[in-house]
């Protein structure tokens, strides 16, 4: 009686220091997680952010248009004089409506459309996620280290 | 009297200091532990967090519950807090560095940090909180219970070093620290388990078992009545371990380095074992508890002390 007593002492401390070896272990170990403002976590491959697009590749074909199921996109063009030229005059992505289910980044034959890495999407009003413009440098620019 | 003064006006900015420190170590040693990286944002390595936490509760407002027994309930972290302070007066930071060197050094300690009890069912008893008077009420038993196999470790130490002056127990291992003679060695460990009992740390920590009793006692508190347990209960940490490191560990005994070194050396090691142990460690049951007590440290305690004497009057 009195030695299974004893033996019950010395295996619980036995298993708290082997306890203790396990946490000791991981103080040493590269934390998994990021010091996230500052470091951020790099997006994989296929992952599908916000609408981006590169103006310069554009053949304004309105496939992107045509394919979108939630018609959040809205192209405007104009034909320049000699009656070849096109001339986009707005690009907007409404980020509400998109699904980002990235068909357009799938039609485009330039692959001027496309979904960029970016996941902070929160924007400070409510009116600027409705229509931003494509066309513009500074589009997402206002998310620190945003990807354009 | 001035000396003296000055000695204890030191020892409180070093309270201060030391429990912003240790709040800061136990969130970076959790965050090593559980491999994530703690407070980075305020200062070097997020230094300064508890700083801006300290801010944060000093601007906070100051919540009276409705119902409260109004007396103890204000009263309480004051009884927690000035027990805590007053047990800095014996603590020999080095040959030079106390404040008073009372030839009862020990019993005075014992008997003051003891206090703490009363202001933690104080607490319990004036918040009209369920879960305020169940932790003050398992605390006061806790504590109660775990002051005996305390009191008999360090009995054995005074019959070793034949006196209850710390600078006298820590003169009386010059010649080897207590915890490398054997009966002394297993006094230690029943020293530091009842010692983590009597801070309410994990696996001890029935008192403010947060999945049971929100934060137990103090659930009421807001503010910087808040802060005070908190500071209480950082500060109770260094204490045990800086009694912890003068009866066992030779106290500002060393090598090389300057005596306050090897003190606080000591003593911050240990606390590191201690949050060490809580991020570990379950909780264990009330029952459990109250049964490892009474059942395995008394006895062990007892026995201990007794076949210690023997071996000292051999």
């Amino acid at each position: 009686m009195l030695f299974i007593y004893i033996k019950r002492i010395f295996v619980g401390f036995y298993s708290i220091l082997k306890g203790l070896k396990v946490t000791f272990k991981n103080i040493f170990k590269k934390p998994v997680t990021l010091h996230y403002p500052v470091v951020k976590q790099p997006m994989k491959e296929r992952f599908r952010g916000m609408v981006d697009l590169y103006p310069e590749k554009c053949v304004i074909c309105y496939q992107c248009i045509r394919i979108c199921p939630t018609a959040a996109l809205d192209l405007g063009h104009k034909v320049l004089e000699d009656n070849k030229t096109k001339n986009i005059t707005k690009f907007t992505f409404n980020a509400e409506l998109c699904c980002f289910c990235g068909l357009c980044e799938e039609i485009c034959p330039t692959d001027a459309i496309f979904l960029n890495k970016m996941y902070e999407v929160s924007y400070f009003d409510h009116k600027d996620l409705l229509s931003i413009d494509l066309m513009s440098n500074q589009k997402y620019k206002h998310v620190d280290g945003g990807v354009s | 009297m001035m000396t003296m003064v000055l000695k204890g006006l030191s020892a409180l900015g070093f309270i201060a200091v030391s429990a912003m420190f240790l709040i800061w170590l136990e969130r970076k040693v959790s965050a090593w532990i559980q491999n994530r990286l703690g407070p980075m944002m305020t200062g070097f390595q997020g230094t300064l967090q508890p700083i801006a936490d300290t801010i944060k509760l000093l601007l906070k407002e100051d919540i009276v519950p409705k119902g409260v027994d109004f007396l103890s309930w204000w009263l309480a972290p004051f009884f927690v807090t000035v027990p805590v302070v007053m047990a800095f007066l014996v603590i020999p930071f080095s040959s030079k560095w106390i404040v008073l060197d009372l030839n009862v050094g020990v019993l005075y300690i014992c008997s003051v940090t003891s206090l703490c009890v009363l202001g933690i069912f104080m607490a319990g008893w004036g918040s009209n909180n369920k879960y305020s008077l169940l932790g003050g009420m398992r605390s006061a038993a806790q504590i109660i219970s775990y002051e005996v196999p305390l009191l008999l470790s360090v009995l054995l130490v005074v019959m070793q070093a034949g006196t209850l002056s710390m600078q006298g127990i820590i003169h009386a291992q010059a010649h080897g620290w207590f915890i490398l003679k054997p009966q002394l060695a297993l006094a230690f460990l029943i020293y530091f388990i009842s010692a983590t009992a009597e801070v309410n740390r994990v696996p001890f920590d029935i008192p403010e078992a947060e999945s049971e009793l929100v934060a137990g006692y103090h659930t009421e508190y807001s503010g910087m009545k808040f802060a005070m347990f908190f500071v209480a209960e950082y500060t109770n940490m260094f204490i045990i371990s800086a009694i912890a490191a003068t009866l066992f560990l030779g106290g500002w005994q060393g090598p090389w380095l300057p005596g306050v070194v090897w003190f606080l050396i000591k003593a911050y090691g240990l606390i590191f074992v201690l949050m060490w142990m809580r991020w570990t460690l379950p909780r264990v049951r009330m029952d459990q508890m109250m049964s490892f007590a009474w059942k395995v440290l008394t006895p062990i305690a007892l026995l201990n002390l007794l076949v210690g004497g023997w071996f000292m009057l051999k």
